[in-house]
């Protein structure tokens, strides 16, 4: 490609220029780099990984955290240096300001430790305000009240931190559940998800007279998976600006109250911790969001929501893409000209951490069927163990960042009519969410371990 | 929140692609029907020629438009196709401009992508 001249240049999609100048690769790069070098670790003999496994314990008294942290200080301290130097390179290559990114992450990181402390206290967790959502609190509460300086905005990365999150979910899934588990997760999200993105469509278009992109662009939102749907369906139909501006908005203040709904109705209707991450990945419209609700319950349910959110619905939305801007061309604007959409696109949109979670998660399984049992609790201990801490911190930072970059200020206003085609759609969403995960497929979920 | 608040970034990217239909009605141009052997001569040549003047000046005159409602394009060129990409024009805007003066749709491809804006979950 040659340039005439450049004001801009155009950036390519996909290829291998992509490999290092996005996000969702460099979640793939730091996850599976994670897992490496944690397997080359315990080979040798190190106790590096184990040593970074920070995890504070349940306390009534603040005596008990400070011997934790005498004794763990070490440990908290190269967390934050592996954590820092691995974030930084990427986040250098992906073209952000380093010198902003240092501090602002190093005041992330030392929230992180608060909320984590604050969420192991009885009192926390007798409010049922354990690390996942104090952290949301924290940031919503910081973010929306309390002025903060622009350039700490370049350490808030909610997407690359829950990401990166989600290829380390990958090393302590066997790959086997992910096989037999995967089938069903996609079947009922895929009733769900059609069931949801019909219904908005329908009440957009025909009860509330809104615009046929524009409900497009609010179903695809409220079904399939949320911003990252609404923005690449949007593109798909050709939806206005402002229209997928509130189809975001929307996605937004849903997902916020879902974190703490879905969580509340779970435990008051004493719903089992498999089927409720199963209901959480139905029903929940956002990947962070959902995975603060779910961890907020516990690790069964982070693992029956992501095979339900990511396995179920992520992956499909390059397909979702495809049919819905086959239907803009050749029904709504009619054109026979070349721009039909191409095959093409189901990769484009395909989110590639989805194969940083599958690489993963066979290289831990295959690193266990090929060693023997007491081998294999040695493997767990020294790698799934301290991956799983890891990856936890990943979500604290995730949590953090999406009450610190979610300002109800900043969001557009969306009218009554978008709001109540897409609150038709959770009036779906939610309860056949709740019927498939709890009521038919309730025994199924329990037994994903 | 505020009705005017945006939540995404629009980017627009126009395609002209050289050596297509160029919106002509006719099955396949003279360049189309040279560049599949579909016979040779100096006649299909010289037609050619004529579609490919035609068709740059065609993708020129369009550019030349675009250009002049709006300062901020990226501009490439490939082997097949001149593209020329905003964040910061409308599509609807754009695509008024090109058929006001007498373009239609298929002389070029319009492609639209969002991305989320900073911060948004």
């Amino acid at each position: 490609m040659s340039n005439i001249s450049t004001v801009k240049t155009t950036p390519t999609l996909g290829g291998g220029s992509g490999l290092f100048k996005k996000e969702d690769y460099w979640a793939v790069w730091i996850g599976l780099g994670t897992v490496i070098v944690a397997i080359i670790l315990w080979a040798a003999g190190s106790k590096v990984m184990p040593s970074l496994a920070i995890s504070f314990p349940a306390w009534d008294n603040f005596a008990k955290v400070s011997a934790y942290l005498g004794a763990h200080l070490s440990g908290i301290i190269g967390l934050w240096f592996c954590f820092l130097v691995v974030f930084s390179v990427a986040v250098k290559i992906l073209g952000h300001d380093l010198k902003a990114f240092v501090p602002g992450f190093t005041i992330l990181f030392i929230l992180g430790v608060l909320v984590s402390i604050l969420g192991a206290s009885t009192t926390a967790k007798k409010w049922s305000l354990e690390a996942p959502l104090m952290a949301l609190l924290v940031g919503l509460i910081i973010g929306n009240f309390v002025p903060i300086p622009k350039w700490l905005d370049t350490a808030f990365r909610t997407e690359f931190y829950v990401k990166t999150g989600i290829v380390l979910m990958g090393a302590t899934l066997p790959f086997t559940l992910i096989l037999q588990s995967g089938p069903m997760a996609f079947l009922q999200a895929t009733i769900v998800a059609v069931s949801t993105f019909l219904t908005i469509y329908w009440a957009g278009t025909r009860l509330f007279g809104l615009d046929k992109r524009f409900s497009t662009a609010l179903a695809a939102g409220g079904s399939i998976c949320g911003v990252s749907a609404a923005i690449a369906i949007g593109g798909s139909v050709k939806a206005e600006k402002n229209h997928v501006s509130v189809a975001i908005s929307l996605v937004v203040v849903w997902a916020v109250i879902m974190v703490f709904l879905l969580p509340i109705l779970i435990k008051v209707l004493h719903i089992a911790p498999g089927p409720g991450g199963a209901w959480i990945g139905t029903s929940e419209f956002a990947d962070a969001a959902g995975i603060a609700a779910a961890a907020s319950i516990n690790e069964q349910a982070i693992k029956t929501f992501t095979l339900m959110k990511v396995v179920g619905r992520d992956m499909f939305v390059g397909i979702w893409c495809f049919i819905m801007a086959m239907i803009s061309v050749t029904k709504w604007e009619k054109r026979d000209d070349g721009t039909k959409p191409s095959g093409k696109e189901i990769w484009i949109r395909f989110p590639k951490f989805v194969l940083g979670f599958f690489g993963a998660s066979i290289i831990v399984t295959l690193l266990l069927a090929s060693v023997d049992a007491p081998t294999a609790k040695s493997v767990s201990a020294s790698i799934i163990a301290p991956i799983s801490m890891i990856r936890l911190w990943a979500f604290i930072f995730t949590f953090l960042c999406i009450g610190l970059t979610t300002r109800f200020k900043d969001l557009a206003s969306v009218g009554w009519r978008p709001f109540a085609a897409f609150t038709t759609g959770v009036l779906v969403n939610v309860p056949l969410g709740y019927i498939l995960s709890v009521i038919v497929l309730g025994g199924y979920w329990a037994m994903v371990k | 929140m505020r009705a005017e608040n945006e939540t995404c970034v629009q980017k627009v990217r126009f395609s002209f692609v050289l050596f297509g239909k160029g919106g002509r009605k006719e099955r396949e141009s003279p360049w189309q029907r040279l560049s599949r052997n579909k016979g040779v001569s100096p006649e299909v040549l010289r037609a050619s020629k004529d579609f490919l003047t035609w068709r740059l000046e065609r993708i020129a005159a369009m550019m030349e438009l675009l250009l002049a409602a709006h300062g901020d394009w990226g501009l490439a060129s490939r082997s097949d196709q001149v593209v020329m990409e905003t964040e910061t024009l409308d599509f609807n805007q754009a695509l008024q401009i090109l058929r006001q003066h007498g373009f239609r749709d298929d002389e070029f491809v319009l492609t639209v992508e969002y991305s989320r804006k900073w911060g948004v979950l």
